[in-house]
């Protein structure tokens, strides 16, 4: 990709403060028309304060942001959309309740003397989701009945509604499987041939291999490095620059279970009515196992079941040869189980309250003398928990909310290390969080593993599956469909049989 | 408090957010905007009505004017820190206060003890707070629609018990504690005093108050931490009834009356001087001392008007622009702290 | 029994005065609704300094708003009187702390129309017991030692007034049909008036043939009337005890064209009063609940703190409870009370 097109878009020297931060401290970048700009940087390195400076919800304090050559200065969402640059979030900014094609038009409604033109956005709905190749989404579906993955084509079709010329994408695989990441990434190339060029954001360091065209990495708010080819540029190199430091995106070493160790955790033919039947596993002391499926399989159903936060139809969970009480998340917790949850923010936070407290939170009554709490013991235990973790920034009495996702799963993880737990359940333990703190949660789980923690890991990532687990447990439509030794069964096997049935 | 009232820090490396904005950044700075605010209400009440205002009986009359409401807002700041509303407060009042006054209570109390016009007040007031609790966190209504329905089935109750009759207590030993006085402060604020520090302690210093700000803060989470999340939303609206309880008894003491008139509106001065306190209306954060601030601001605001012969509907428009600035200060900070 | 009989002698005397006080004058009122009654005897001459609080329940009937009204235009008559009003609330919590503030500022005396009479005796006592003198308006204190004077208004005595009228209307006819809207039912001052009403029929041989119950607002008045209308195909008379709700009556007699019957109004408003002067609509008289009570109160406070009587009196003092007359208006005498009368 050596063209000499002028770019489309330019950033030169942007810096963006906040009161006590510099999020952005001099950025510089090229968009060109038709390419897929890949942005890589670990959390907080300033990736959401540069698409909401480019997307026009935050104003540059210094340097110049040029659109086709023009300086200009986005002051809303508004004018950089009616400009033609549109930003799809993470979490998706659609309205549940309105039609797509309300949602599509929303804030330009298509109208005449006052009464919307509702037949006329339909019409126009149905051809920009053709252009996505997606005419199988209808435009008077409620958006909130959307799976995620065509929640983000709306989002899209929003963006292309306004003549979009340059989409910002933040991290659009998170919420999908490998079957519409590839969708997806067909829309993707579609719209660069039509000359659309796309800002990605990605910590996946395959999908920028299969669809970038050129990566910018930033760290601590500043370009390190630009216009590198993204297919070329090697990966230890990239994580050299995001890191500062050499990291060896590696999975530690582990010494195989011992065999007379005791199980810890049994289920046996545990089922939650449609959604999973017939689950027998049991985890050992000191054993990691591993449930490898697609998004929807009932691979988090189990873990939630296991944890008695769903309701169950049939079967048992024992720990420590002691049957839980059915569908109550107390009870196991008392039994010593814990679970980091898949959604990190809605589900396993107080994202607003001091770390010392998120950690506590499992464990109050062991601070506390007839219900008074002992504030100074809380703080001292967390912060020996998170100066062992390498939490940063340190400091227990920061809202969680100012952590990156590494270590706020840190701060989850110190809850159960706190709690001195017997069985430990993670479900999707690394999503959202960058390369250099994905390798110290390995060490960790690791290192919980070989003190007799009897681990369950749950991940859409297989390469993670297989290198994190002993056993592996691959499920699908509900059933465990293989059970296994993790060092007999390889990426593809796993993929074949997560897939199986499934690819028609 | 003591972060600020240290005397001048150097400046130091580690301190980038001086000034105003860290102050106020701060849950104290908080705190002191709000003892600047009542502050300048007692200067202009001074200005305005001189000795009338700062007047120790004065005082006094904003104490005891206080006192009811504030103990339904101390209530409140723990359903509301636990991330519910209740507007059915007022009515519960006035259920307790009419329950606790029927013929067959006070015949009751007269023949054993006049405590048992309180713990009537105060078993009728947990009740409603349990049924409030158990409608919201077992039948899965929504609070705001749970504790409306109580709002009108509480007071209908209590007019049925007193056929809209006002009942007056003729029980010696109930008026003669409540018209007491230790070492000249009354009764009614000794109680208000009481319920403000045990409403602290427990939010503060108990697991039962971290796990409200827990349950307030993100009810899955904590959920998912282990917290039963349903119990302790039943016991949260358990203990605010409790607080309506207590109010009921001060009102009935202080008018010598049960009525199913009695606490009209309070749902809405509670849950103002609660949100004024800096208390966020979506839960997980809360504060007692604010509160307290909250109820006395509004309070002497009364006082200061009724002082100077102004008028309820000017006061009711200073009290809504009060509310608003309470607010967009509250949403600026949570800006800050945000981003 | 022999309490009552002397309220009644009070009552009547203390009207007459208003009357004689009226009698005479040009009827044409100036422009608002200032108040003209009242008589100007020697108790008017300017004495020592009197400083009266007052507290009234919210303003939210046009009756109560003009209790508050009328006090503060009977204040400003006097030189010697300096008046301290606070805003009507209905929260006794908030009435309790007024008086208190009252008290605080040792004013020499309170007029005061509780929300609830009960509930606001401890700290009328207690402003007693302060030296206050306190001045007790239409809703009464559970005790007789938390005022000095009480100034009431005579509920049965209306229901009496309005039945008396429609004997003198229907003589006659004993087949008339009479029909009644009446206040909010629980209420005692409601059960009062009806009684009066029915007892007053019953003299003259009429029933209540209807009967209807509406809340005191104009959108209760026009929901129970149109349900009476429908019931009661044919009327002919009518007796609404409150005209503000009378407002909503009138709209629904309007909304279903019937105009065969006559109708008495309640509480004597402005509005109604008009109307039977210009007799032009379906009023053809209104019973007075007068709103001038808290005026009265006003001038009582004033008359007790300064140690003088009631002029036309013989009793050195001002007595303990005045019980007012609850006079019909007809076209015939209507100019006579409209000055006095409530804008709804």
């Amino acid at each position: 990709m050596t063209t000499t097109t002028a770019p489309l878009l330019s950033v030169r020297g942007v810096v963006k403060r906040f009161p006590g931060v510099t999020a952005l401290g001099g950025v510089d970048f090229d968009v060109r028309a038709g390419e897929v700009h890949c942005l890589l940087g670990q959390n907080g390195a300033g990736k959401s304060t540069l698409i909401k400076v480019l997307a026009g919800a935050h104003r540059p304090d210094e340097g110049e942001i040029r659109w086709q050559g023009e300086v200009v200065s986005f002051d809303n969402p508004t004018a950089a959309m009616s400009s033609g640059v549109a930003a799809i979030y993470q979490e998706l900014d659609l309205v549940a309740g309105l039609s797509v094609a309300d949602n599509v038009f929303l804030g330009h409604e298509l109208s005449k003397a006052g009464f919307t033109r509702r037949a006329e956005a339909h019409r126009r709905t149905k051809a920009l989701l053709d252009r996505l190749g997606h005419p199988d989404i209808p435009p008077d579906r409620d958006v909130g009945r959307l799976s995620a993955a065509n929640q983000q084509i709306v989002s899209m079709a929003r963006a292309l509604s306004r003549d979009g010329r340059l989409l910002i994408m933040d991290e659009p695989s998170a919420v999908l499987d490998q079957d519409e990441v590839r969708t997806l990434f067909r829309v993707i190339r579609e719209l660069t041939a039509q000359g659309v060029a796309i800002v990605y954001i990605s910590h996946r360091m395959e999908e920028i291999r299969e669809i970038g065209d050129r990566v910018t990495v930033l760290k601590d708010g500043r370009t390190v490095a630009t216009g590198l080819p993204a297919r070329e540029t090697r990966t230890a190199d990239l994580i050299r620059l995001m890191t500062g430091r050499d990291v060896e995106y590696a999975f530690p070493p582990r010494d195989p279970v011992d065999p007379a160790a005791p199980e810890v955790l049994v289920v046996r033919g545990l089922a939650a009515g449609e959604r999973f039947s017939g689950v027998d596993f049991t985890v050992r002391a000191g054993e990691v196992v591993g449930l490898a499926g697609l998004v929807g399989s009932g691979r988090s159903e189990i873990l939630e079941a296991v944890y008695g936060a769903r309701r169950t139809t049939a079967g048992t969970v024992e720990v420590d040869g002691k049957r839980l009480r059915r569908g109550n998340v107390g009870a196991a917790v008392r039994a010593g189980v814990g679970l980091c949850p898949e959604e990190r923010k809605s589900q396993g936070l107080l994202l607003d309250q001091a770390v010392y407290r998120n950690i506590t939170v499992s464990t109050l009554s062991a601070f506390s003398r007839f219900g008074f709490l002992d504030n100074g013991a809380e703080r001292a235990r967390s912060q020996e928990l998170t100066t062992a973790l390498d939490v940063r920034p340190p400091g227990v009495d920061r809202a969680v909310r100012t952590l990156s996702g590494g270590n706020q799963q840190k701060v989850v993880l110190a809850r159960w290390l706190l709690r001195e737990c017997r069985v430990l359940l993670l479900d999707e333990p690394t999503r959202g969080v960058d390369v250099g703190a994905r390798s110290e949660i390995y060490e960790l789980i690791r290192d919980l593993s070989v003190r007799g923690v009897a681990v369950v890991v749950v991940s859409s990532e297989v390469e993670e599956v297989l290198g994190l687990a002993d056993r592996v447990l691959v499920v699908r439509e509900g059933r465990v469909v293989h059970e296994g030794p993790a060092r007999e069964i390889d990426e593809s096997r796993v993929l074949d049989l997560v897939m199986e049935g499934t690819a028609a | 408090m003591s972060e600020n009232t240290t005397a001048v820090r150097p400046p130091t490396a580690e301190q980038p957010q001086r000034g105003v904005s860290a102050l106020l950044g701060s849950a104290a700075g908080r705190n002191t905007g709000l003892v600047v605010a009542l502050v300048l209400l007692c200067v202009v009440g001074v200005i305005t009505a001189g000795d009338r205002f700062a007047d120790v009986d004065n005082v006094l009359t904003i104490l005891r004017l206080a006192a009811v409401i504030g103990v339904v807002s101390v209530g409140m700041t723990f359903v509301i820190t636990g991330g519910g509303i209740d507007l059915s407060v007022g009515a519960i009042v006035a259920l307790s206060s009419v329950w606790a006054t029927t013929l067959a209570t006070q015949a009751m109390a007269n023949d054993a003890h006049w405590l048992v016009i309180v713990f009537a007040a105060l078993a009728v007031g947990a009740g409603c707070g349990v049924i409030n609790g158990v409608l919201i966190a077992y039948g899965r209504i929504v609070a705001f629609i749970a504790t409306l329905a109580m709002l009108a089935a509480a007071r209908g109750l209590a007019e049925i018990i007193s056929n809209r009759k006002t009942q007056i207590v003729n029980v010696p030993g109930f008026t003669a504690f409540f018209d007491a006085s230790v070492l000249g402060v009354p009764v009614l604020v000794v109680i208000f005093a009481l319920v403000a520090v045990v409403g602290w302690v427990v939010l503060n210093r108990t697991t039962f108050g971290r796990r409200t700000f827990a349950v307030g803060g993100n009810p899955e989470a904590a959920r998912l931490a282990g917290i039963d999340v349903r119990r302790h939303t039943v016991l949260l609206y358990t203990l605010l009834g409790v607080c309506c309880g207590i109010a009921a008894v001060m009102l009935v003491a202080r008018t010598t009356t049960g009525s199913s008139t009695h606490g009209g509106l309070y749902e809405l001065d509670a849950i103002a001087a609660v949100v004024i306190g800096g208390t966020l209306l979506s839960g997980g954060r809360g504060t007692i001392a604010g509160t307290v601030f909250g109820v006395l601001i509004f309070t002497t605001l009364s006082n200061v008007f009724t002082l100077n012969n102004l008028s309820i509907s000017a006061q009711a428009v200073a009290k809504g622009a009060i509310i608003v600035v309470a607010v967009l200060l509250q949403q600026r900070l949570a800006r800050r702290s945000g981003a | 029994m022999s309490r009552k009989a002397t309220t009644r002698l009070v009552a009547a005397l203390s009207v007459g005065l208003v009357l004689t006080a009226c009698t005479g004058n040009t009827p044409e009122p100036a422009a608002g609704t200032g108040n003209q009654g009242g008589a100007r005897v020697a108790n008017d001459e300017p004495g020592e300094k009197v400083v009266i609080g007052f507290s009234a329940p919210a303003a939210d009937h046009g009756w109560m708003a003009a209790i508050t009204n009328a006090a503060k235009a009977e204040a400003e008559k006097y030189s010697d009187v300096e008046l301290k009003v606070v805003e009507g609330t209905n929260d006794v919590n908030l009435q309790i702390s007024q008086v208190e503030t009252f008290i605080n500022d040792k004013v020499d005396a309170i007029v005061l129309l509780p929300f609830d009479g009960a509930a606001l005796t401890p700290v009328a006592l207690k402003a007693m017991k302060a030296g206050i003198t306190v001045i007790n308006v239409d809703r009464e204190f559970g005790s007789p030692f938390a005022a000095r004077s009480t100034v009431l208004g005579d509920n049965y005595g209306m229901g009496v007034s309005a039945g008396t009228y429609v004997c003198d209307q229907l003589k006659g006819k004993s087949d008339a049909v009479v029909a009644e809207i009446a206040g909010i039912d629980s209420l005692p001052l409601t059960q009062d008036r009806s009684k009066g009403f029915a007892d007053a029929l019953g003299d003259c041989g009429l029933k209540v043939n209807n009967r209807v119950a509406a809340e005191f607002t104009v959108e209760s008045g026009e929901r129970a009337a149109a349900n009476l209308l429908q019931a009661a195909p044919r009327i002919d008379a009518l007796w609404n005890h409150d005209d503000d709700q009378g407002v909503g009556v009138t709209a629904a007699i309007k909304n279903s064209g019937r105009s065969e019957f006559f109708m008495v109004g309640g509480a004597g408003s402005a509005n109604v009063m008009r109307e039977i002067k210009a007799g032009n609509g379906l009023h053809k008289a209104t019973v007075v609940y007068p709103s001038t009570q808290g005026a009265d109160g006003i001038r009582l406070a004033r008359l007790a703190v300064q140690g003088k009587s009631l002029g036309d009196l013989v009793e050195v003092e001002v007595p303990r409870q005045v019980e007012l007359f609850a006079p019909v208006v007809t076209k015939d005498n209507v100019d006579r009370y409209l000055p006095t009368a409530f804008e709804s």
